[in-house]
């Protein structure tokens, strides 16, 4: 995955090079700097859709868009842009959101509450309650807090949390495969 | 397989063993084939089925990251206690997770291969896609062994070289059994056959087991036995009444035989005793048979001479007129020689050809008959001889008579005439005188005439011997008789040295006496008589006599004789009396001229025909004559 930088003789190629890299290392560092926590959450994220189904009052028409939206702070990069470029979920093509405040959010159906303030979670939470949204985040005891699926990381194990009541209050029906990775907390 | 020198029993045995083989083996090949195919399948279908559980299962693990997740799931594998190993790659291609733990990492494939299972290594290996949905997270690797299998195929393996075991022992327990029901019967005809052959002993017959083709072979070759039976029952008492047959007639023949044998030694018998020769020839002209005279005469063995051709032993028959005669018999012709001279014997036959025909008259040989008439001919001859001289002697005996009484006649009539005029005279004594002593005369003229006829009669031959007579002498003896004539006329008589000749000496010289007294005679001047000889043989004597029409015989050619040439001067006669000379009583001239009987030459001819000699005379009317006499030396 490294890109390895290869030995450089003259002088040219280097000042060339280093440009090459300062012009590029925006990107790259963009993609490095997205640690593969996040790289890992970005993909984790995108799995949820296969693991959980919504019902067809989520999607207008065959040809709507599964929305994978990001409320807060996109701690994603372009990765996720990356990960879901030309998948399919359940033959919806798959489009990331980012909304700037809970009242942006409009029908999406994953969403990431980057907030880590928890009244702010809660809005959101309180807002996206019964609209078919899978309710992810990193926050703590976001699962207490009525959120579905909490991302928890313990020596570098990203763990999930789940609270299956919410989802099914949600009309969200998770898998049990899921499920089953999951420290089930049902509220 | 070798085919000969083994039974049939064997390879019957034999062929139902590789039938049983053949069908066995392919059977349990065929079986096994489908048996380990169909087991192979089972276990992919079963490896694919436990790959998609097992990678249905971890997808949500692969996702998430969750190894634990992951673990458990691959342990699960467990269950299936076949599955040797196991593991998850992430959809980079890295391993995620492995099972079990007692693998080291480095033993599974590094990176996933192409999805579907295969065997490798006795292990049946997989990769197993894990996706959610179509999205791929991962691959799952499955190896499974094969125990199972194998141990099943063992087991196959075992039961199959059990059931083959069995299937043979009851393949071969069976095959005996039914062996028996193609071999017994070929068996007993075999057996049968056997025996016919051996012994000869046709009254055996074959068993009969089944009614299918053996047993329908084994009803016609009984029922060939029976009819060679029955045939040989028939061709023997046939053969016995042949035989009885043949002994009967070879008895008949016997007899028959017998009976011809003695009719055939009576007709050798009758045949051998002929005096006659008698032989027989094939169409051919070969000897068939010739009786015992003609061995006798001919100095031949019938064994030499049986089946050669006649002309090879006797070639002159051709000059001799036989075989002509022969072939003239067999055309058919009966042929009658009266007279045969046989130049081989030089004795004279009596022969008859006689053809010898079969029923059909066709002519199958020629039997000659010889008889020998040597003697007869012989005697006839001789009898020709004396009726020869008989004939002369008749003819001589009629001119004699004739000139007798023709001669006689004349004196007699003188006698007569001068008795007559005597007795008519008898007054006139002087007369008478006269008549008397004409009488007188006359009668002795007769008593000379007399006197010579009975000295010629007198000159015969046969009872006399030739002696050797020296002619010389005879001259001598001759001259001295005649010495007064000789000295009156002042005759010269020259004569050569004469030999010795066999002859009659008187006749010898009566020859003499009559040839000088005639030359002495017969003359005007004085006489000269020359006597000369040579000695000639029969071959040129028959030259001179054929010159002068003389012997009618051929002269022995060796013979030797002396040619008498004499000579006198006399008065000759002419040619033309050459022969008359020598008649009795001819006279050439009248009594009163040249005195004499007549009687001369002609008993000089009869001396030299009585001397086997011939006389001939030339002469000219008073040129003389020259006698030519030619007497045998021997």
């Amino acid at each position: 995955m490294f890109k390895t930088i290869p030995f450089i003789v003259s002088l040219k190629s280097a000042l060339r090079f280093t440009l090459f890299i300062f012009l590029f290392s925006p990107c790259l560092a963009k993609a490095q700097s997205i640690s593969k926590e996040y790289q890992a959450k970005s993909t984790f994220l995108f799995n949820f859709s296969k693991f959980v189904t919504w019902p067809p009052s989520a999607f207008e028409g065959l040809e709507s868009p599964f929305i994978i939206g990001i409320v807060g702070e996109d701690p994603f990069g372009g990765y996720l842009d990356e990960i879901i470029a030309g998948q399919k979920v359940a033959d919806h093509p798959v489009i990331t959101k980012r909304y700037k405040s809970a009242a942006d959010i409009d029908d999406c159906h994953i969403l990431f509450i980057n907030h880590h303030d928890s009244i702010l979670v809660k809005e959101v939470l309180e807002l996206t309650k019964s609209r078919k949204i899978l309710t992810v985040s990193e926050t703590k005891n976001f699962t207490s807090m009525g959120g579905m699926i909490a991302f928890h990381t313990a020596e570098d194990i990203i763990r999930l949390d789940i609270n299956a009541a919410a989802a099914k209050e949600a009309d969200l029906v998770i898998s049990s495969k899921l499920l089953r990775l999951a420290e089930i907390e049902n509220q | 397989m070798k085919l000969k020198g083994i039974t049939i029993r064997q390879r019957l045995m034999r062929v139902i063993f590789w039938t049983s083989a053949t069908v066995l083996t392919l059977t349990c090949i065929g079986y096994f084939t489908y048996e380990y195919l169909s087991f192979k399948q089972n276990t992919i279908k079963h490896l694919e089925t436990l790959g998609k559980m097992t990678a249905a299962n971890s997808t949500a693990a692969l996702a998430f990251e969750n190894k634990k997740d992951a673990r458990e799931i691959l342990n699960t594998l467990k269950a299936d206690n076949h599955i040797v190993a196991a593991c998850l790659y992430d959809k980079s291609g890295h391993l995620f997770s492995t099972y079990p733990d007692s693998v080291p990492a480095q033993n599974f494939p590094r990176l996933p291969g192409t999805d579907g299972y295969r065997l490798s290594n006795w292990h049946l290996n997989g990769f197993q896609p894990v996706s959610e949905g179509n999205t791929r997270l991962g691959t799952l690797y499955l190896s499974s062994n094969m125990d199972v299998m194998y141990a099943h195929l063992q087991l196959y393996a075992v039961i199959i070289c059990l059931i083959i075991l069995i299937a043979y022992l009851l393949a071969y327990l069976l095959s005996r059994r039914l062996q028996e029901t193609i071999l017994k019967p070929v068996f007993s005809l075999a057996e049968a056959s056997k025996i016919v052959s051996a012994h000869g002993d046709y009254s055996t017959r074959a068993k009969k087991y089944v009614d299918d083709e053996l047993g329908s072979l084994t009803d016609a070759f009984n029922n060939m036995l029976q009819r060679i039976e029955m045939q040989n029952e028939e061709i023997k008492s046939f053969n016995l009444s042949l035989e009885k047959k043949v002994r009967e007639r070879t008895n008949e023949l016997e007899i028959a035989n017998n009976v011809l044998k003695e009719q055939k030694e009576f007709v050798e018998t009758i045949i051998n005793s002929s005096v006659d020769t008698i032989a027989v020839f094939n169409v051919n002209l070969q000897y068939v048979t010739v009786n015992k005279q003609a061995e006798r005469i001919y100095k031949i063995s019938k064994e030499e001479i049986i089946g050669k051709h006649v002309l090879d032993l006797f070639p002159s028959i051709k000059i001799s007129g036989m075989y002509t005669d022969l072939l003239k018999a067999l055309h058919g012709q009966p042929v009658h020689q009266p007279k045969y001279k046989s130049i081989v014997l030089n004795r004279y036959f009596e022969n008859f050809y006689i053809p010898l025909k079969d029923v059909k008259e066709y002519v199958y040989g020629v039997l000659t008959i010889g008889h020998d008439i040597t003697d007869i001919i012989e005697a006839n001859e001789k009898l020709q001889i004396v009726n020869n001289e008989l004939v002369k002697s008749n003819l001589e005996l009629e001119q004699f008579a004739y000139i007798a009484s023709h001669d006689l006649q004349e004196p007699l009539r003188k006698i007569q005439v001068f008795s007559e005029l005597t007795e008519n005279n008898i007054h006139n004594p002087e007369e008478g005188k006269k008549y008397i002593s004409k009488i007188n005369s006359s009668a002795k003229n007769m008593g000379d005439l007399i006197k010579a006829v009975l000295n010629y009669s007198q000159l015969s031959r046969s009872e006399l011997e030739f002696v050797p007579v020296n002619l010389n002498n005879v001259v001598e003896d001759v001259k001295t008789e005649l010495e007064l004539i000789i000295s009156e006329k002042g005759a010269l008589i020259s004569c050569d040295t004469l030999p010795t000749l066999p002859g009659i000496p008187f006749q010898l010289n009566q020859l003499f006496l009559n040839l000088i007294s005639n030359s002495l005679k017969f003359s005007e001047k004085k006489p000269l008589i020359n006597i000369s000889q040579r000695i000639i043989n029969g071959h040129e004597l028959n030259n001179i006599l054929q010159g002068t029409g003389g012997s009618p015989v051929q002269l022995d050619a060796k013979r030797k004789y002396m040619e008498l040439i004499f000579k006198d001067n006399g008065i000759g006669f002419d040619q033309q009396y050459t022969k008359q000379v020598f008649t009795i009583f001819k006279r050439l001239h009248g009594k009163r001229e040249y005195p004499g009987t007549g009687i001369g030459l002609a008993v000089v001819k009869k001396i030299v025909d009585n001397h086997d000699g011939f006389i001939n005379v030339k002469s000219q009317p008073g040129d003389g004559a020259i006698f030519h006499i030619y007497l045998p030396t021997e």
